[in-house]
């Protein structure tokens, strides 16, 4: 651990724009010299995950694969971001005296852009991307309901499920020509400017939804509401099935290809802001009071039942925005998908990254997704090797990896040549 | 600094020891996916899938190759775990599209999986060819997409028909899992032509349970009252053991029939001597096989330990008929997407192909035109061939 850290040391100095950057000249050597190294090296193509996916079908080309992460990865992005350190800080500093709105966007569309031309080069990375930022979204709002609030819900899928059959209901019968509804009542045209307020119609959907458990639920604690939301989650999905006019348990399928890249992205650092400022909003902290005592709060006149709604209903809403990009990107839903599996997923993430916390959601999402990903291969071993991954983290961080912690732009995105009072590092 | 210079320098040194080790070159190897459901709900498909698959590797390999345009290629596959998903179908279709440039692929074999997998083969216009999958969605408007099993409107009547002049009843009923898509389907076909035969009315009861019941025994007391001649459960085995053997203990004394899901080889064995005698429609009856099948079968037995079920058989069909496919494409430009597309006509084109489940010859939707055997289970609990019936 320490010699860990003293490798880091020099590196303690690089700006998140110095990081950018470096991960740019990584991304910029494999887009134009990717092909080239990997011929040299023996690997049959770019690899698209870091070389684990064929790390583990062929170990013969494990050294190839590490050799292909050093010279395209680590060296440029850590050599990069050192050296061109004092630069990137008065950049940096530059960006400070800008407003925070600003500066967050230039950050943020620094990032979008080094991440399109990542994914770029093959589209199972698109893919892979797109279903993690989803996940982003699933693991916030659930976090919203388990974490800041402290309830334990199980209906997460069921809300899902109701926004992405809204959405696809509503895509389907306004821009598509389906069999199942015929001819698109609108010009096919307007779709993708109007997805946004379909998606909007999709959570407001799961939302209106939500009501049904939190009405008879919260007027109790604990135990009661993970019954009466897993109940939730079964009634979707048996109503589902039975209603033959939005396919049944065969599902439908084709819906417009309107989740691009660019939209899943825009979805996520918008929800990312907006539960950001909820949780920090006098709600939110109303929120966390109501968590920890109840009727302490009730005293200091936090009104509990609508904070404990609210916070559920918006819960809910993220969810089936996630569930409306869900359904568009692959393009088919059916009841099946989900169920109690999706449920575990999706626990696993918020328990895993970390309660209460927006960063801690992020590394829970983006870590089991691609975990499960670069473990394909194993098969049947994956699923000893993740859930042990939990149980470790269970263990020796009860909370989650990054718990109780909340997100600062500010402090992310300063420059780090020097040290300032009160900074922590 | 100077750590930062030994670190460069290491990462360099590492580099160039380990770049010859794999001093191999890029060779044109003709890669086949394989999608199949390794983990989650049904691993013993995923299971039958692989096994086909490495049998037909074997074969190829043996014979040093694919041979297309008077050269020989070699032939690799690349099997993807798709957890019984739909996304990671789909993600292990974009996979193995876009990075490991398969030429064809086969799988997945659920509808659920297969129908958004279909979509991505479509788009990236890859051929594709479902083993296994019934759902007419996963072909349709799909050039790209084939399957290798006759499908759900073609199995109902063929049912229907049989029972008629077989036994000349009247008077039907059917259980079904209304939450599943294959039974419900399919529950739907066998009604509609029963009662085209008998005419409105003579499907007397007509229940449904949801996924995971255990007990039907309202439902099977209904029935029984209904004075109904047989039952129809298109099932799979684990609910087929419960219905028949609940049934029997009810007092129901008539036939069950069933269709191509009672093929696993755990229905004999979980249903025991209730579900002797009685019939059910599938692709290819194991017992009493003779010539290639016979061979196929034999060969599996010996491999794997026990009687190939249905998946075993079409995916083995699957992949000759990707063979043939493949070796029909004229010649191999390496131009992967120009492959794709030659290989797509040429399995098009296919004709009377001499499958092990029957022969078979595509339709404009990229369903194969062929027979459905019904097999009658026997007194010593194998599955008999009874009686072939084709369109």
């Amino acid at each position: 651990m320490e010699t860990l850290k003293k490798l880091f040391r020099p590196f303690s100095v690089v700006p998140l724009a110095g990081w950018f950057l470096g991960v740019f000249s990584a991304v910029l050597m494999e887009y134009y010299l990717g092909d080239l190294i990997s011929y040299y090296l023996y690997l049959p193509k770019i690899p698209v995950l870091f070389g684990t996916l064929f790390m583990l079908k062929n170990p013969l080309l494990i050294p190839s694969a590490l050799a292909y992460d050093c010279i395209v990865y680590i060296v440029p992005v850590f050599l990069v971001a050192r050296l061109f350190a004092p630069l990137t800080n008065q950049l940096a500093a530059q960006l400070e005296k800008m407003p925070l709105w600003l500066a967050t966007l230039l950050h943020l569309a620094a990032f979008y852009g080094i991440l399109h031309m990542w994914a770029g080069i093959n589209d199972y990375r698109v893919l892979v991307v797109k279903l993690t930022m989803i996940s982003i979204i699933l693991t916030l709002s659930l976090n919203v309901i388990n974490g800041y609030q402290g309830e334990f819900s199980c209906s997460h899928p069921g809300f899902m499920a109701l926004g992405a059959y809204a959405s696809s209901t509503l895509t389907l019968l306004l821009f598509a020509n389906d069999k199942m509804f015929g001819e698109p009542l609108m010009n096919p045209a307007l779709g993708p400017w109007l997805f946004p307020l379909i998606l909007i119609v999709g959570g407001g959907v799961a939302a209106l939804g939500s009501l049904i458990v939190a009405i008879p639920s919260f007027r109790t604690r604990g135990d009661y509401l993970a019954i009466i939301s897993l109940a939730f989650l079964f009634m979707v999905k048996s109503a589902i099935e039975n209603m033959e006019i939005i396919g049944g348990p065969r599902g439908m399928s084709s819906q417009p290809n309107y989740a691009s890249l660019t939209v899943v992205f825009v979805w996520m650092a918008l929800c990312i802001w907006i539960v950001h400022n909820f949780t920090t909003s006098v709600l939110g902290k109303a929120l966390n009071a109501v968590r920890d005592n109840e009727p302490a709060a009730n005293s200091m006149t936090v009104n509990t039942r609508k904070t404990k709604m609210t916070a559920f209903m918006f819960g809910a809403f993220w969810a089936g925005v996630a569930g409306g990009l869900f359904a568009h990107v692959l393009r088919y839903v059916n009841p099946g998908t989900f169920g109690l599996n999706k449920l575990a997923e999706i626990l696993a993430m918020v328990y895993f990254g970390g309660l209460n916390s927006i960063y801690g959601s992020i590394i829970g999402a983006v870590s089991i997704s691609m975990l499960s990903e670069a473990l394909r291969p194993l098969e049947l071993f994956k699923w000893i090797i993740i859930p042990l991954i939990l149980i470790l983290v269970m263990i020796f961080r009860p909370h989650g990896l990054i718990s109780f912690t909340e997100l600062n732009v500010k402090e992310l995105m300063r420059p780090r040549d020097k040290e300032r009072a009160g900074g922590v590092e | 600094m100077k750590k930062l210079v030994y670190l460069v320098m290491a990462a360099c040194v590492v580099t160039f020891c380990f770049s010859s080790n794999g001093w191999t070159q890029r060779k044109t190897t003709i890669k086949v996916g394989i999608n199949a459901p390794m983990t989650g709900d049904i691993p013993k498909v995923g299971e039958g899938t692989k096994y086909a698959a490495e049998m037909w590797l074997d074969d190829v390999n043996k014979a040093g190759g694919i041979e297309v345009g008077g050269k020989k290629y070699p032939v690799e596959l690349v099997l993807e775990d798709n957890e019984s998903k739909a996304e990671s179908a789909v993600k292990a279709n974009t996979k193995m599209i876009t990075q490991d440039d398969v030429m064809i692929i086969i799988g997945p074999q659920s509808s659920k999986q297969a129908i958004p997998a279909g979509d991505v083969a479509n788009n990236y216009e890859t051929p594709m060819i479902s083993p296994w999958s019934t759902n007419p969605a996963t072909t349709a408007d799909r050039p790209f997409v084939f399957r290798g099993c006759f499908l759900d409107p073609f199995q109902g009547p063929v049912l229907a028909n049989f029972i008629t002049e077989e036994f000349g009843f009247k008077k039907a009923a059917v259980l079904y899992d209304v939450a599943s898509d294959y039974p419900k389907g399919l529950a739907e076909f066998f009604k509609a032509a029963w009662e085209e035969k008998h005419g409105a009315g003579s499907v007397v009861a007509y229940e449904s349970f949801t996924t995971k019941d255990t007990d039907f025994s309202s439902q099977l007391t209904k029935i029984i009252k209904s004075g109904a001649d047989f039952l129809f459960t298109p099932q799979y085995y684990n609910e087929v053991a419960l219905i028949v053997n609940q049934a029997k203990d009810l007092g129901w004394k008539g036939p069950v029939v069933g269709s191509d899901s009672w093929g696993s080889a755990e229905t004999v064995e979980l249903c025991g001597e209730a579900c002797f005698g009685q019939f059910f429609s599938t692709h290819y009856a194991a017992a009493g096989a003779k010539g290639a099948t016979k061979e196929f079968i034999d060969r599996y037995n010996a491999s794997y330990g026990y009687v190939p079920d249905d998946v075993g058989a079409l995916t083995w069909d699957a992949l000759r008929l990707a063979q043939a496919a493949i070796e029909g494409a004229g010649e191999l430009t390496g131009d992967i997407k120009k492959d794709r597309t030659a290989v797509r006509d040429a399995l098009a084109r296919v004709e009377n192909f001499e499958g092990i489940t029957g022969k078979m010859t595509f339709t404009e939707e990229g369903d194969p035109n062929k027979c459905a055997v019904i097999v009658k289970i026997s007194d010593k609990g194998e599955y008999e061939f009874y009686k072939s019936i084709c369109p």
